[in-house]
């Protein structure tokens, strides 16, 4: 898809070799170590909430192999069944390592989820407004004045109040507070490239509307929304943490980062910081390595920057 | 460079210069402090009204106890002592007579006559917008008769031997006052003129209440000039409240800081067994399958399992009590056999908590036709008891493995309730607190086959009706001699229990931790009163 963007020409020192633009993209990418190490970490992440079930020692959702009377128990500490629990117990007796497995799963699948979703949606939304203009892009964008001048945690705990508790509940809330920041980002990108030549010699060339909209425009806002979507990735991680701390979320017995922090939370004063240290933790890392990739991709993708 | 540096190096010393000054202010002003015998105390729960009529909840009633004060006063065992009547007594099974105690004043120097408890009586169901009414108390009074300023008798359509607990609860207020007043003028101070031992002095609704001393109680004087009530309801805030020496003491200290304060010297803490049981409601008002239970494959029974005595049976022994004591409650409660811890009137002894049995449990299943299990959500309020999600969350795991497959939702109070009482639930974790200390009322409400117009059963969720038990209970009811009575209730007690009419889980006990050189006498209806809190020297 970037390979679409008209590029520069290579400069007389890089003439020796043929570059792609994605491999030009790749080494602007690496010339940071630390994205590099945010990109490692990240991927590390994703293997293990991805093979979550495999790494595992025990499957946390499942009450059954729950022992309430494992539970509060420190990093280390042998239970009373001759177990040991790596990073200790919650309350309940969850191994903290398997919760943390798990609740990685479930925070990265809504960011990434809800993400995605919400950037069709928004998408759809903003190359709409910008290409057809007049009171369509009046409408349209109002609606997003008015979502943006609220806080999306609030917009975000009214839906959930409603909806109830669940993965699926929580990735349309959070689409239903991220979808209008993408149909800003979109549409200014658009407006921008409307007035390109390339647009004006495709409605000479009679294409359909919605070709030159879809095929021919929107290639060409892509690289603002990529960096605006890592950043939001990482925002509906700690957006879901935030909702599941506030109880709102997921239910309590399958516990994401946010819940499983927010059970320590009564323990943190009598030095049982297990229990909240450990998820708070990993959200932390994982957020970390997503705004350092989120960075650089802003860095590379800015023709303002390109040196 | 060097001269940002300098300028922040200034600005660094400014500021320690104003932090000193504002130390030193605040050693000033808690020597002051001590002078003035003030102190602070920690509240869980907001406090909604200062009108003493308005909203009957514990932790209102108990915060209106210190400016007004009831007939008949509840000491820290629940035993009934005298409070602004000196005695009581039934001279038949519909009359009541109550001597008044005299030379009382109000905090506006009015005398406190027999005129003020009939008004009282008449004010306290007729408050106009009651979130929840204090008629349950004064249902049973037919008449209140003036004899002379000092006696009053009391006419009950039926015979009520509650009458006196009842009245215990019902706050006396001035007639002069209150004939004219609002609830907003309690709130406001204009009105809350009690004849209690301290005095309004400000009300910040879901922030504080003041109080002063009222020098003239009739019942001596009280160790503080000035007490604050601060409504801290997250638990956490609370703990670091009393840490940072903000309050002088909490109530319902969370159990995971328990062991913390505990070991450390500076503060003590008294716990106490409390009236309220933590118990779970089946609910049997349907024919087919109850609101959120299913077979496991989703689809509807075709009879109501929770009718079945061998499923309530079985769900009771399921649950291991011991390890939600042990390791839920950190210790602070007590397994529950029945509605009442075994110190309280009509509880009997030979009701112990169910014996931890899954295997039995598993039997008794099969044989009421569940080999498999069923499916069902467990439902139950996560900021109402104390550590109500996790016991929620523990019972889930022990129906687990029983062979159920079990769902967990916790809600907040206010939308957990609401539904419960609509019968949206299948399986309900709640709690009961017996303010009159005796289990007869306690089976009254949660047991009894439910009739609103009768006064039966007014909180059985669960719908539990068994005739026999009925007959029984209401007979006890209305027998006004004490050991009859007492034996009678104890014969409904121990028929309800074998029938499994509802699961008994544990006793709360309520917890409260004071700075060291203060002590709390502990109370079973966990009230919180400036009242029993003394210096210890």
């Amino acid at each position: 898809m970037l390979g679409l963007r008209p590029t520069s020409q290579p400069s007389a020192k890089m003439a020796t070799y043929v570059q792609t633009p994605f491999g030009r993209f790749c080494r602007e990418f690496a010339e940071s170590r630390l994205a590099l190490l945010g990109l490692a970490v990240l991927v590390g992440v994703m293997v293990v909430a991805l093979a979550a079930p495999l790494l595992a020692p025990q499957n946390p959702y499942d009450l059954a192999q729950l022992d309430v009377l494992d539970g509060k128990l420190a990093p280390g500490e042998q239970s009373m069944g001759g177990k040991t629990y790596l990073l200790g117990t919650d309350d309940q007796g969850r191994d903290m390592l398997s919760g943390i497995f798990y609740g990685l799963r479930i925070s990265l699948s809504v960011g990434v989820m809800s993400t995605l979703f919400a950037l069709g949606l928004g998408l759809a939304f903003g190359m709409v407004a910008a290409y057809f203009g007049g009171w369509v892009d009046t409408i349209i964008m109002r609606i997003v004045d008015i979502q943006l001048s609220f806080p999306s945690i609030l917009i975000a705990l009214i839906l959930l109040a409603v909806f109830g508790q669940g993965v699926d509940k929580v990735i349309i809330a959070l689409v239903a507070v991220q979808w209008a920041y993408y149909a800003r980002t979109v549409r200014a990108a658009a407006l921008v490239e409307r007035q390109k030549e390339y647009v004006e010699a495709a409605k000479v060339l009679a294409l359909s509307k919605p070709r030159i909209v879809f095929r021919h425009m929107l290639p060409n806002c892509l690289p603002p929304l990529i960096v605006v979507a890592t950043v939001q990735v990482a925002h509906a991680i700690s957006l879901e943490a935030t909702l599941s701390f506030l109880g709102l979320g997921m239910p309590i017995t399958e516990p994401s980062l946010g819940l499983l922090i927010s059970n320590g939370f009564t323990y943190l004063m009598s030095g049982k910081y297990w229990i909240s240290f450990y998820p708070g933790l990993a959200l932390l890392i994982t957020i970390v390595a997503i705004n350092l990739v989120a960075d650089q991709l802003r860095d590379v993708l800015n023709p303002r920057l390109k040196k | 460079m060097t001269l940002a540096h300098l300028h922040s190096v200034r600005k660094m010393r400014l500021m320690s210069f104003i932090c000193l000054g504002f130390s030193i202010l605040a050693i000033t002003s808690s020597v002051a402090k001590t002078k003035a015998r003030e102190v602070s105390i920690g509240l869980q729960a907001a406090i909604t009204s200062m009108d003493p009529h308005y909203h009957n909840v514990g932790p209102n009633n108990s915060l209106v106890r210190h400016v007004f004060e009831s007939l008949v006063h509840i000491d820290e065992n629940q035993k009934l002592v005298p409070g602004l009547a000196t005695s009581w007594k039934a001279l038949d099974d519909l009359t009541w007579e109550f001597k008044l105690r005299k030379n009382v004043r109000f905090h506006d120097g009015s005398p406190f006559t027999a005129e003020d408890v009939a008004f009282s009586i008449k004010r306290a169901p007729n408050v106009p917008n009651s979130p929840s009414s204090f008629a349950t108390f004064t249902r049973s009074i037919a008449d209140v008769k003036i004899v002379d300023s000092h006696t009053v008798i009391v006419k009950t359509t039926s015979a009520n031997v509650l009458l006196p607990s009842d009245l215990a609860v019902v706050r006396i207020i001035s007639k002069n006052v209150g004939e004219k007043a609002s609830t907003e003028d309690y709130n406001s101070g204009k009105a809350a003129i009690g004849t209690g031992p301290y005095k309004f002095q400000e009300y910040i609704p879901n922030q504080r209440v003041v109080l002063k001393a009222n020098y003239g109680y009739w019942g001596g004087e009280e160790p503080w000039d000035v007490v604050t009530f601060k409504m801290l309801t997250n638990p956490a805030a609370r703990v670091a409240a009393l840490l940072s020496g903000d309050v002088q003491m909490i109530e319902t200290v969370p159990t995971a800081d328990i062991v913390k304060l505990s070991k450390d010297a500076k503060y003590s803490l008294v716990d106490k067994i409390s009236n309220r049981v933590i118990y779970v409601h089946l609910n049997q008002s349907t024919e087919k399958s109850p609101p959120f239970v299913t077979a496991k494959d989703g689809k509807p029974l075709d009879k109501n399992p929770f009718r079945d005595l061998r499923v309530r049976k079985a769900l009771s022994m399921a649950i291991n009590r011991d390890a939600i004591v042990s390791r839920v409650m950190e210790g602070k409660a007590q397994s529950a056999g029945q509605l009442l811890p075994e110190i309280f009137f009509g509880t009997s002894k030979k009701l112990k908590p169910q014996k931890f049995d899954p295997d039995g449990a598993k039997r008794l299943l099969a044989e009421a036709g569940y080999p498999n299990g069923f499916q069902m959500t467990i439902h139950g309020p996560n900021n109402r008891y104390i550590n109500d999600a996790n016991i929620a969350q523990a019972l889930a795991q022990m129906y687990t493995r029983i062979g159920l497959d079990i769902k967990v939702e916790t809600m907040p109070s206010s939308v957990y309730f609401t539904r419960a009482s609509k019968l949206e639930f299948g399986f309900m974790l709640l709690g009961w607190g017996t303010e009159s200390g005796e289990q007869g009322s306690a089976m009254r409400s949660l047991l009894a086959t439910h009739d609103t117009a009768k006064g039966m059963g007014v909180t059985n969720r669960g719908r539990y009706s068994n005739a026999e038990f009925d007959k029984v209970l209401s007979d006890a009811l209305v027998t006004m001699d004490e050991k009859k009575r007492e034996a009678m209730i104890i014969k409904a007690a121990e028929m309800v229990m074998a029938d499994v009419g509802l699961i008994p889980l544990h006793y709360e006990f309520s917890t409260w931790a004071t700075t060291k050189g203060l002590k709390y006498a502990a109370r079973t209806d966990q009230y919180t009163l400036a009242i029993g809190l003394k210096p210890t020297k």
